[in-house]
């Protein structure tokens, strides 16, 4: 019987211990991600994982934050000596964590397709880690709107497709404002460094989407610790 | 409840407090005080606000109006007061899928516990509560009284400075309950403060030193035990199954009856403050064989409750 102290080994432990639950989320991003990463053309295939990415990112957190709510979870966490900022940001770090893993099959088979692109794979992995925590962020945030696992996919849903398209995601963007607006969103990052990494041709050089990607990283991480409460404390 | 000293601060005090809901429900303008090792009773119909103070007084919700102090502290975030306090909510949450030793565990090192402590504790906790055999079982396989023993280890573990526990006698079975009131008779004798919401009259009277009745979200009554039970509930019943009629006129003309009434073939009497039962007993010795039976019952914070707001608590007599 493994023991867990902290909330992250907790998490962890519990993730571990859910051997069904485990091998379906290491194998669902696989089942896309074989196709996309061998067959599709780069653009595409940056497209769907992009997509792909975005959604696990949000849907992780969000859907256990609605359970521990309605079961009561969420009040008993309200009586251990952490402050809110800090349980947050330990779950959704370990949450993102997790979701990184469950991603890295895909990560890895795209730099077997394209192993001359390395130079990609440093943003790659950080703007991935980016939207995953901004995802679980998102998540959790919807949570307090919602009564079920099913509505925080409705939450997040909602404002995360127009987002996509505003990181030009889905279409090139060439308007000097939409450009500006989409490198103030993540996904544009993550996309950027996606189609670099499988042998497109993206917008911005390498090093260019690894700052990026840091500092989404790092802002996400200061805004979980700002909305412990928010998220934690809300009735 | 003991007034504060400069050098020691109430182990608890509040004052105005009120937490309002949509629909009007909550509590509202609540105070109350609880020195170290003093035993408070919250009491009143469901609805009536108990575990939302209790609530409060935990640091799991926040109240609209008011303060609380713990210890003199009023920050409900600080973990240095919450690492004082033991909690055991209405709903016996846990993660269904981890078993109840890695839930404990869990728990107690969130408090702060070394491994050895929290192992130890854990030990004589899990023995004590009956769950020993259960430990490596999950949550999710456990029943209600079982999660809900869990949820007792796991307020106690840290030996708090203040328990606040709500119905802590649901679902448990009779040798749980008599187990859990020595414990905590125990923990208040050694300077545990101990909050109670509860219905469980037998559970009131043996444990707690003062008593809060809620109704509709305020406070209605507060006071000792024994005071409360002279001043509101006032007199003893005494019930005499009889062998042969008598004349209600007549035993209700004693100065020891304040109201008699029958039903079939027995007699409800209600003495009059201060009377004993043997002075009705006296009476009827001129009529020998009279009585077959008599049972005379003590009034109970049921009784004080009924008395208050007309509402009888469930399972009070």
């Amino acid at each position: 019987m493994t023991l867990a102290g902290t909330i992250w080994q907790r998490e962890l432990v519990e993730f571990a211990q859910r051997r069904r639950a485990l091998v379906i989320k290491l194998a669902f991003p696989l089942v896309f991600g074989i196709p996309l990463v061998f067959a599709a053309p780069p653009l595409y295939a940056a497209i769907s994982l992009t997509m792909l990415i975005a959604i696990i990112g949000s849907l992780g957190a969000g859907a256990v934050l609605t359970r521990e709510r309605q079961s009561g979870l969420t009040l008993r966490y309200r009586t251990l000596p952490v402050t809110p900022g800090r349980l947050l940001i330990e779950r959704l770090s370990t949450s993102a964590v997790i979701d990184l893993l469950q991603v890295t099959p895909v990560l890895v088979l795209i730099a077997l397709r394209q192993p001359s692109q390395f130079a990609w794979w440093p943003a790659l992995v950080l703007s991935t880690a980016a939207v995953l925590l901004i995802g679980n962020l998102a998540g959790a945030v919807a949570s307090t709107l919602s009564d079920s696992p099913g509505e925080v996919m409705l939450y997040v849903f909602i404002p995360l497709l127009p987002l996509l398209y505003l990181s030009g995601v889905f279409t090139p963007l060439t308007q000097p404002a939409l450009l500006a607006i989409s490198r103030l969103l993540p996904f544009s990052y993550l996309h950027e460094s996606v189609l670099g990494a499988l042998g497109g041709q993206p917008n911005l050089l390498p090093w260019e989407t690894l700052l990026g990607g840091f500092g989404f990283l790092v802002g996400a991480a200061g805004l979980t610790g700002r909305l412990g409460r928010r998220v934690l404390e809300s009735d | 409840m003991k007034a504060d000293t400069a050098s020691e601060p109430s182990a608890l005090a509040a004052t105005g407090l009120t937490r309002t809901y949509r629909g009007g429900k909550g509590v509202f303008d609540i105070t109350l005080k609880l020195a170290a090792g003093e035993v408070m009773g919250l009491m009143g119909p469901n609805g009536s606000g108990k575990t939302t103070l209790l609530r409060i007084l935990a640091t799991a919700a926040t109240p609209t109006a008011g303060q609380v102090r713990w210890f003199g502290n009023a920050n409900p975030h600080d973990p240095s007061v919450r690492r004082r306090l033991g909690v055991m909510l209405d709903q016996p949450a846990h993660f269904d899928k981890m078993t109840g030793y890695q839930n404990a565990w869990f728990f107690a090192r969130q408090f702060g516990l070394s491994e050895q402590l929290a192992r130890d504790r854990l030990d004589e906790l899990f023995h004590w509560s009956g769950l020993w055999d259960a430990r490596e079982q999950l949550v999710g396989e456990y029943s209600l009284g079982m999660k809900r023993k869990l949820n007792l280890v796991e307020a106690l573990v840290h030996r708090p400075s203040i328990l606040l526990l709500d119905e802590p006698t649901l679902a448990l079975d009779y040798r749980a309950e008599l187990d859990l009131i020595e414990r905590l008779q125990l923990l208040s004798l050694t300077g545990t403060a101990v909050v109670l919401a509860t219905n469980d009259v037998h559970l009131a009277e043996r444990l707690c030193d003062y008593v809060i009745f809620l109704h509709d979200g305020r406070l209605i009554r507060e006071g000792h035990v024994p005071q409360l039970l002279t001043e509101v509930a006032g007199s003893k019943e005494v019930q005499l199954q009889l062998n042969s009629p008598i004349s209600l006129e007549s035993l209700r003309a004693l100065p020891a009856v304040e109201a008699a009434n029958v039903e079939g073939d027995t007699v409800h009497i209600i003495l009059a403050r201060g009377a004993n039962p043997a002075q009705v007993l006296a009476v009827l010795n001129g009529t020998a064989d009279m009585v077959s039976t008599m049972r005379v019952r003590r009034p109970n914070l049921g009784d004080v409750f009924l008395k208050l707001t007309g509402v009888a608590l469930p399972g009070a007599r």
